[in-house]
């Protein structure tokens, strides 16, 4: 179902946390917010959730305005940074709760609540309780429990932050290959740019309640509309005063035509190989290469080289490969 | 080192043994020294079986009531913030603060025949002092933060990610209120009534001032024990005593097993 929202504005205590938003969730999308701390994320979720009332502005379900609506009555699946599990209930209660509400038979009940379980693959743990699970293990909890009610929309906070990387990681390509089984609208908020990039759809990028630049994640990595979004999204270096991100730059040997730079330092990082040169007091220049550009060219620090901007075409082929082939 | 941490083992036993143990050890023996058959004769009294009749009839109401209010006013602090609530938060405190004598002088103020209040119940023909509402009142009073003290912190702890989890869910306020809110709070409410139940029990000296401490009508068991006391009726005195020193072991027995489980709830949610 698509989500809307129109104007939204909300203060705490004399503070601006969202700044008159507006953005349309596409049916089946996966967006992304993403921004650092402070920006106003969590907040916007909230509001479309109908946890917090707005200032000012309208939030729309499928066309239907539900600015007024209750949280109860809206239909939408949320989960907390901390899972939020109801913690004198076992599992199984816990994902049968919002059945319950609906006063789904009990047999019903039953049968609906092993499904879901399944789903997250917690079958076994039915019966314990939420503080003998692992946080992987409550946060697949707090999924299904808010997918029990067949939400229209899914609403997810900070869903990975509190777990370690690697579950982490497992986590994130699981619940976005859920979402695409489901095919449910989902909002995800995140400040993690590496999370957002991987599943999402769409990002939005905000910035001190405001919506910085939304599109999708390939677009708007290659084309940022502020110096914000290019700085958030990844790391940016400077050559002849121009922003670029360092592996759109490359070396070449001081027989091309052109400025050369001395290399300064070359840090070597598994597969990817940061080369950061410069000239005399001047800014340093970051250029980024594979392992296999660094083993051919092998820069060592004293040495100079040509820096030039690759081609366009590699340039665009090497900021989102996995994007390009999932879409 | 260990000399020494030995001596300060032997004073802290000595210390304890010397304030409590010792005194009520006395009551014991003093309420047993006449045997059993006197004991029987003394646990009939008259005036002490009214007083006992009293004092459960105003925990009945009292404690109740207490937890009505501590845990209404704990979710109006926590979950509904204001200036009104966060000077509430700290008025409330003030029976603990202030002598049960001075709670009962201004109880007396208020709801004496011609006091603030008490003229306008007089006018209706109900008269408040000197009779069971008045130890009511005095007994909410001096236990009013009792409850709130222990729900608060635990309220704010739990914080309110669970209750929007259910609205989200379908819940209404009730169903959230009784099936998320009340059980995270249950232990800590229950020991708030037996901190309640122990204070309204004990409670002497604003309901000594408030109810007139008429014998037979008014007399809680506090009262009825100081009365014999003053009356050099002593052994009548400690049967009493002992009484209120059974329903203290009671009461400690409840509330070690409630705090227990309350740490546990606590740190187990946190594996």
């Amino acid at each position: 179902m698509a989500v809307s929202y129109n104007g939204v504005t909300k203060s705490f205590r004399g503070r601006l946390v969202l700044d008159g938003i507006s953005d349309v969730v596409n049916e089946g999308e996966l967006t992304a917010l993403l921004g650092p701390s402070g920006s106003g994320k969590s907040t916007l979720l909230k509001i479309i959730a109908g946890l917090i009332p707005l200032d000012s502005g309208r939030v729309s379900l499928a066309g239907k305005d539900v600015t007024n609506t209750p949280a109860r009555d809206r239909h939408i699946g949320f989960c907390f940074q901390d899972y939020a599990p109801f913690r004198h209930l076992s599992l199984r209660e816990n994902v049968a709760y919002g059945l319950k509400v609906q006063h789904v038979a009990r047999a019903q009940r039953r049968e609906q609540v092993d499904e879901l379980l399944r789903l997250v693959r917690l079958e076994e743990f039915a019966e314990q309780y939420p503080h003998q699970l692992s946080g992987g293990q409550r946060q697949r909890m707090a999924l299904a429990r808010a997918l029990a009610i067949k939400p229209d929309v899914l609403l997810l906070d900070e869903p990975f932050a509190a777990l370690d990387a690697q579950v982490r990681a497992e986590l994130r390509s699981w619940v976005h290959s859920l979402q695409q089984e489901l095919g449910i609208t989902t909002i995800l908020v995140t400040h993690d740019q590496v999370e957002a990039m991987e599943i999402a759809d769409r990002l939005v990028i905000l910035n001190a309640g405001k919506i910085e630049q939304a599109g999708r994640p390939s677009f708007v990595y290659d084309h940022p509309a502020t110096e914000f979004v290019a700085s958030f999204l990844g790391p940016i270096t400077s050559l002849g005063g121009i922003s670029y991100r360092p592996h759109e730059l490359e070396l070449v040997s001081t027989n091309e035509p052109g400025e050369t730079l001395e290399v300064r330092e070359v840090v070597r990082l598994g597969f990817e190989v940061r080369v950061i040169l410069g000239e005399g007091e001047g800014p340093t220049t970051w250029v980024q290469l594979t392992h296999d550009q660094a083993k051919h060219l092998n820069p060592r620090v004293g040495e100079r080289f040509g820096v030039r901007v690759r081609s366009l075409k590699s340039s665009s082929s090497q900021s989102s490969p996995t994007r390009e082939s999932t879409r | 080192m260990r000399r020494s941490s030995l001596v300060l083992r032997v004073l802290v036993v000595a210390y304890v043994g010397a304030l409590l143990a010792l005194p009520l050890g006395f009551v014991f023996q003093q309420a047993f020294s006449h045997g059993w058959v006197q004991l029987w004769a003394a646990l009939h009294d008259h005036a002490m079986d009214l007083a006992i009749v009293l004092t459960a009839k105003v925990a009945i109401l009292a404690v109740p009531l207490n937890v009505l209010f501590g845990v209404g006013v704990s979710l109006w602090i926590v979950r509904r913030p204001s200036r009104v609530s966060r000077v509430l938060d700290v008025v409330i405190d003030v029976p603990l603060a202030l002598s049960p004598i001075i709670v009962g002088l201004v109880l007396e103020l208020a709801y004496a025949q011609n006091g603030w209040f008490g003229s306008a119940f007089a006018a209706m023909g109900l008269r408040v002092m000197f009779s069971y509402p008045a130890i009511v009142l005095a007994s909410v009073f001096v236990s009013l933060p009792l409850v709130s003290r222990q729900v608060i912190p635990l309220l704010r702890e739990v914080g309110d990610h669970q209750e929007q989890t259910a609205a989200t869910l379908g819940a209404k306020p009730t169903r959230i209120f009784f099936t998320i809110t009340m059980r995270s709070i249950a232990w800590a409410a229950a020991y708030g009534v037996t901190l309640t139940l122990a204070r309204v029990i004990g409670e002497y000296g604003a309901v000594l001032i408030v109810s007139g401490n008429i014998a037979l009508i008014t007399q809680t068991l506090t009262l009825n024990i100081g009365a014999n006391f003053d009356n050099f009726n002593s052994y009548q005195g400690f049967v009493g005593a002992l009484l209120l020193a059974l329903v203290s072991v009671l009461v400690l027995t409840v509330i070690g097993v409630s705090r227990h489980r309350l740490e546990r709830k606590r740190h187990g949610s946190f594996v």
